[in-house]
């Protein structure tokens, strides 16, 4: 019996050992081995932007097809700028691919070459309505028809369908120059004009005196009921249309700011015909406003193409966001060079840029 | 005070004389004690003989007494036997009618087969894997409630009475251990070396305590010196399934030699992971040397040091969404692969060195003194994912997960089921191509720090430390003035400064990281300043900080805790009736030390200026208006303890004991509930108060005739205690602190224990309960304000259903609808309240045993276990009026029952077994194993902790919020543990 336990014993630390060898390699030592990087693939592109957005007719298409599409990235969400969005380009023009993923410059840089494998995606338009087009873009199917198309924002959804490029080094794309002719018409889209979606300069453009700000008042609540919108826009106060906005946008801090100053109180709370009949003001107490929510928001500034309104809009969430527009700028002396994503919302021109640094001040 | 006590002691003098002149006057009385830590032995058989015949039998009380009367003068044979002792024996004589005291009778272990192991419990310790608590330890081998219960319960981590870890007082040669910072014991300092630790003194509840004054929850002190570590070599192997893979343990113990010099050491090494959880693995070292000098029985001094150096990887709580996707309660969502190797992702790496130095002077056999110098120090970081601007990189992070894409319900407005498709095909399959979705993508880490143009990593391996600097003197001694009246008293001092910071571990492939918050980043765009971490540094040099590996960033400061406190115990035995009470009083202060100026929170210069910075005032201030501070010392918070403890016994008969506890406690807040955002800032907890516990238990025991019985009923009332918890809550789209004051709690049960011998020789059947009713009882206030701005969300209001919520008065309408009608005053109608109750324990446990041991040294043991009461953990945010109303601020009793509810976990029945034997080779080898057998109805339902989260969904209507999946902790199936062992 003293045998067989002692002999038993051995084998269970010899059993023991053996197993404990394979977990433990990296976790004794702690040297990790450094991963491989990853390779992508090679695909064969059947598809360029001009004709994904030439399948768009009225409505979202669901993609059945094995369409591949390649492109360029040609912005980044690094200043946050861009958020959980990306646009790629090629010769024909630009595409949106809504990712949905924060933090995608680390993984899609500009410059990154990919592929769109489009078969299981949607394109669809976001921001058309009676008055023009919005803009063609890449992105899932959205049941609920609010959008047309929602975010991809599922990694397994994501790496099956955008694939980077094998080999590829990364080429970040050159602005196009263009002209107020060759701006986009209101019923235009990436099929008709080739700079719609795609990286390109706009020169000389001068500030229009006017703002658009759309605030909530509780973001928790429906933020599509009037009863909780406020819009900084020249139609809400007769004769004040910029609101008293200087800078490129507003984080929370920036918004906080403007809004205790008392600069907004004469703002209606409502939009289109229908307001509330209160304003910012009314929600004033011991100098705070505990009825308005604080928090970082977009602002267009709308600058002048010769006849041209193109509206410039900035996230409050970017690192630029509050930054003073220069006095030259505001006061009409000098006009911009803006770089960046030419777009379509409702007919109208906007324009996004991926950092302060594509904005050029002419004095 | 002293005349009442002076006329009730000669009250009950005469009253016991009285009662002895009905019969022979003579007798024997003494304390059985253990010859290590002359801890007392209950149970123990005493047989007085005369000439080979019986006269007399009795078993000694709870705390070793026992007291033989009516004994004619002679001498007489005693003989005493207790459990797994060695047999003692002794001469007595009775003489002139008095009762003869013995004093000590010291027995010698005789337990050569031990299949409890202690450190597969305190390894059970997981301050980290985010939980808070560890099991209860509370062993003492002669009561049978807590010789089943103190091992048997712990691996559903039952706590004593419902109370948390904190209570449990935990001290080493007499120095109070529990962490200065967060009050937990403090079992993994000396994980791993179960040899060296083995003897300890142990009471239970309120009971008095030798060398201390004792508390409500018990009181362990680990002797620690080497004289009580067991004599000879002793070596063993053991491994378990459910832990780790191997563990190691050498020692040897010089016992007491010629020269009064004893020394020991005991080494041990636990290494591996376990079946049951991927990514946990040990690798962890221990080490004891003690030497000590015994100056002719009067002065003895030693010299101890140990320390359980060593990593481990963490396990981690999921959804039971994320269970039932990976079909495993036992996934762990710590690890993934890194170029094929696991990788754990939270690593506790330690290595806190104790050193002691103890006196003990007995110069006589009614004096004692005692003192003990203990300094601790040393590393404790935890290791965690870091990451700037980048995807969280948790895998089971709830936007990965299919619900976050579709639910059942539409009010969650999630709608899209093609998305869900995709995000339950990531979950639902598996292989390697679904390995870096369902575990940490460590390749794809590299890969993203690798890409970036400058070297700035993305992701990080931070390693969170809580560095300690513990400097500790407890003095005690005890006179016995006469055989009726023992006098104790001590002195505790304790200093400990913990530096806590955040360290570089692993840039995972990338050159530096930057020193900066994002979140602030994220608040303040146009304030570079602001989104510093260490203002300082940016302020001298102009830029952030580039962290390289081992540099120190995000936080740094230090948590200094002063205390002292003395006190004083006062015994009196009267033969049958035994009475103690005793006081301690002390003072605490304790304050934070910024070591970094924070930018969010600059507070002044050294010359009380603001901070500026390009012209931006940095300096920010509370609405008191005084200027929030991140550097420096914050103000030293004091506090006054204070406690009193009575206990009262008598025995009846030779076979009965009832005895009694009353207790008070004041105790001060521990750190970590004094500030409400350590990590940045000096602001402290505005309702911060002392929390005072009120109680009593009455325990009736049994002891005769091989039975062996217990029962107490026990009642305590905790009054004010604080509580500072940090979240996200999405209705500020903000980290915010919550600090909580005046949370009462009331806890009353009856714990009750019986081991009986059968009918076979060596078979004996053991019963426990443990039956508990352990409620809130107050509304609790609170107080939460943005950890960014320290801006002021709630000032002091109620939690309003915390320590229960209402169930409202329906009617069912015409049409079969629910409608709840309301009052003349337009309030719902409350039917009824529903209690909360106090977490993380079953508040029910029972277990019935079978022991089996053969005189050729076989042991077996089934056991059956039963739990149920218990609940989750309840997070506050759930239990706000502002959570149960909804964006739109109107409660509805809907709301309020589906927010406010708490989890109660299904109950749960656990067979265990267990089997040794050990062999003699000419009575000086001794060889044996034990083999223990865990849940072998591999039950894989049973949840032995988690939380809740607290995070809000939105409805899609803007009308009410959803909360989060609770997470949490599974049990590993059935599981065994064998252990060899080799001794001489």
């Amino acid at each position: 019996m003293k045998k067989i336990l002692i002999i038993a014993s051995a084998l269970f630390l010899l059993g023991a050992c053996t197993s404990l060898k394979d977990e433990f390699t990296p976790v004794f030592t702690f040297n990790y081995p450094e991963p491989a990087a990853e390779q992508g693939e090679t695909l064969v592109p059947n598809m360029t932007v001009a004709e994904v957005a030439g399948l768009y007719k009225t409505g979202p298409v669901d993609i059945r097809r094995e369409l591949i599409l390649e492109g360029v990235v040609s912005t980044t969400d690094q200043p946050g700028n861009f958020y959980k969005t990306l646009y790629i380009q090629d010769e024909t023009g630009g595409i949106e691919l809504k990712m949905g993923r924060n933090g995608l410059y680390n993984d899609y840089p500009l410059g990154q070459h990919l592929y769109v494998r489009l078969n299981g995606l949607t394109v669809g338009m976001y921001g058309k309505n009676n008055s023009g087009n919005g803009m063609i873009g890449i992105g899932f199917t959205d049941p609920t028809g609010d959008y047309e198309t929602a975010f991809l924002e599922n990694k397994l959804l994501i790496d099956r369908h955008v694939i980077k490029v094998k080999g590829s080094v990364l080429t970040p794309p050159e602005p196009v120059v263009v002209t107020e002719m060759e701006l986009p018409y209101k019923n235009s889209t990436q099929k008709t004009n080739h700079f719609l979606g795609k990286y390109v300069t706009l020169k000389g453009l001068k500030y229009a005196d006017e703002t658009f700000v759309l605030l909530y008042l509780d973001s928790k609540q429906d933020t599509k009921s009037y009863t909780n919108r406020v819009f900084l826009s020249p139609s809400n106060v007769p004769g004040d249309p910029t609101a008293g906005i200087t800078t490129w946008a507003m984080s929370k801090e920036k918004m906080t700011e403007y809004l205790t100053s008392g600069r907004w109180d004469a703002f209606r709370v409502g939009s289109g015909n229908n307001y509330t009949g209160k304003t910012l003001g009314d929600y004033r107490e011991d100098g705070s406003y505990p009825g308005v929510e604080k928090a970082a928001y977009s602002v267009s500034q709308y600058f002048k193409m010769g006849n041209t309104t193109i509206q410039l809009r900035t996230s409050g969430y970017c690192k630029f966001a509050d930054l003073e527009i220069p006095e030259s700028v505001l006061n009409g002396t000098a006009t911009v060079d803006l770089t960046g994503i030419l777009t379509l919302y409702q007919g109208n021109l906007q324009f996004t840029i991926n950092d302060i640094s594509d904005i050029k001040v002419n004095e | 005070m002293k005349k009442t006590l002076t006329l009730l002691t000669v009250l009950l003098l005469t009253t016991f004389a009285a009662l002895a002149q009905t019969m022979p006057t003579g007798g024997v009385k003494g304390t059985v004690v253990n010859r290590q830590g002359r801890i007392p032995i209950a149970g123990a058989e005493i047989t007085l003989l005369q000439k080979g015949v019986t006269i007399e039998t009795c078993t000694t009380a709870q705390d070793g007494t026992f007291l033989i009367e009516g004994l004619a003068d002679g001498i007489y044979d005693m003989i005493v036997n207790a459990e797994e002792f060695i047999q003692s024996r002794v001469f007595v004589t009775v003489d002139k009618g008095f009762i003869k005291d013995m004093f000590f009778i010291s027995m010698t272990a005789e337990r050569v087969v031990t299949i409890t192991d202690e450190d597969v419990v305190s390894d059970l310790d997981m301050a980290d894997a985010s939980y808070s608590d560890n099991p209860t330890i509370m062993f003492d081998a002669n009561d049978v409630f807590s010789s089943v219960a103190g091992y048997g319960f712990s691996s559903v981590r039952f706590k004593n009475r419902g109370y948390n870890s904190e209570s449990n007082d935990v001290l080493l040669a007499g120095i109070k251990l529990n962490d200065a910072i967060t009050g937990y014991s403090p079992y993994s300092l000396w994980s791993g070396l179960n040899e060296a630790m083995r003897a300890k003194e142990t009471t239970l509840g309120l009971d008095p305590h030798f060398t201390s004054l004792g508390r409500y929850n018990g009181v362990t002190n680990i002797l620690a010196t080497p004289y009580n570590v067991r004599k000879g070599w002793r070596f063993s192997a053991l491994s378990n399934s459910a832990l780790y893979r191997m563990r190691l343990m050498a020692s040897y113990s010089s016992g007491e030699m010629d020269n009064g010099i004893s020394y020991a050491f005991n080494v041990s090494a636990r290494l591996g992971g376990n079946d049951w959880v991927k990514g946990v693995y040990y690798r962890s070292f221990s080490y004891y040397a003690g030497i000590s000098k015994n100056f002719d029985d009067v002065h003895r001094l030693s010299l101890v040091t140990f320390a359980a150096p060593g990593e481990r990887g963490a396990q981690n709580a999921s959804t039971q969404e994320v269970y039932d996707l990976m079909g495993d309660n036992m996934y762990n969502s710590n690890w993934g692969y890194q170029a094929g190797k696991m990788r754990n992702s939270r690593v506790r790496r330690t290595f806190e060195p104790v050193t002691l130095l103890e006196h003990v002077y007995t110069p006589n056999d009614s004096f004692e003194s005692g003192i003990t110098i203990l300094w601790r120090t040393g590393k404790n970081g935890y290791s965690a994912l870091d990451w700037y601007d980048a995807p969280d990189p948790r895998p089971d992070y709830y936007r990965n997960l299919p619900s976050y894409a579709y639910m059942e319900d539409d009010d969650y407005g999630r709608l899209n089921h093609d998305k869900y498709d995709w995000a339950y095909e990531m979950w639902s399959q598996h292989g390697k191509p679904y390995d870096r979705y369902q575990h940490i993508d460590w390749d794809h880490l590299y890969d993203v720090n690798r890409a970036t143009t400058d070297g700035r990593s993305k992701y990080a391996l931070e390693e969170r430390h809580v560095d300690q600097n513990d400097i500790n003197i407890a003095a005690h001694f005890y006179k016995r003035f006469s055989n009726r009246y023992m006098l104790r008293s001590g002195f505790f001092g304790r200093y400990d400064k913990a530096r806590n910071y955040k360290k570089m571990k692993d840039l995972l492939g990338g050159d530096y990281f930057l020193n900066v918050d994002q979140f602030a980043e994220r608040d303040h765009a146009a304030s570079e300043a602001m989104a510093q971490n260490d203002l300082d540094y940016f302020l001298a040099n102009g830029e952030a900080q580039k962290i390289r590996q081992g540099d120190l960033y995000g936080y740094n400061y230090n948590a200094v805790v002063r205390y002292t406190f003395l006190w004083i115990d006062n015994d009196f035995d009267f033969g049958r009736f035994k009475l103690n009470f005793g006081l301690s009083q002390g003072y605490n202060s304790l304050w934070r030390e910024g070591l970094y100026r924070k930018g969010l929170f600059a507070g002044l210069d050294d010359n009380g200026k603001e901070i500026v910075y390009k012209g931006e005032v940095l300096t920010r201030y509370d609405a008191q208006g005084n200027p929030v501070t991140s550097k420096g010392m914050s103000e030293i918070q004091h506090f006054y303890t204070f406690a009193f403890k009575t206990n009262a016994s008598y025995i009846i008969g030779s076979n009965h004991r009832i005895a009694a506890n009353v207790g008070y406690f004041s105790d001060a807040p521990t750190f970590n509930q004094t500030f409400i955002s350590a990590r940045t800032r000096n602001t402290i907890n505005p309702n911060l108060t002392n929390m005072r516990t009120f109680t009593s238990d009455i325990t009736y025991q049994y002891n005769g005739n091989g039975v062996n019985a217990r029962v107490t009923a026990f009642h305590t009332q905790i009054v004010d205690k604080c509580d500072v918890t940090s979240f996200y809550d999405d209705s500020q789209k903000s980290y915010t602190n919550f600090a909580m004051s005046k949370i009462d709690q009331q806890h009353i049960g009856v714990e009750a224990g019986i081991r009986v011998p059968l009918w076979l020789q060596g078979l004996t059947a053991s019963a426990v309960l443990s039956y508990g009713d352990y409620t809130y009882n107050s509304t609790p206030m609170v107080t939460q304000t943005i950890d960014n701005s320290a801006e002021l969300v709630i000032d002091n209001q109620p939690v309003k259903y915390w320590q229960s919520h209402p169930i409202y008065k329906q009617e069912k309408m015409d049409d079969g609808s629910i409608y709840y009608p309301v009052d003349s005053d337009g309030n719902y109608i409350v039917e009824k309240t529903v209690q909360h109750y106090v977490e993380g324990t079953p508040q029910i446990a029972a277990a019935l045993a079978l022991n089996y041991r053969t005189n050729s040294y076989w042991f077996f043991e089934v056991n059956a276990q039963y739990f149920d009461k218990s609940y989750l953990d309840m997070n506050p945010l759930y239990r706000t009026e502002m959570a149960c109303a909804g964006p739109d601020g109107i409660i509805t009793p809907q709301e309020i029952t589906y927010m406010a509810s708490q989890i109660r976990l299904p109950s749960q029945f656990l067979l265990n077994a267990s089997v040794g034997k050990s062999w003699y080779i000419k009575r000086t080898y001794n060889i044996g194993f034990s083999l223990e057998l865990k849940n072998i109805l591999n039950n894989r339902d049973v949840i032995t902790g988690g939380y809740e989260q607290t995070r809000l969904i939105t409805s899609d209507n803007y009308d009410r919020y959803y909360k989060f999946d609770p997470k949490y902790f599974y049990m590993s199936g059935f599981n065994y543990m064998l252990n060899i062992y080799f001794r001489f």
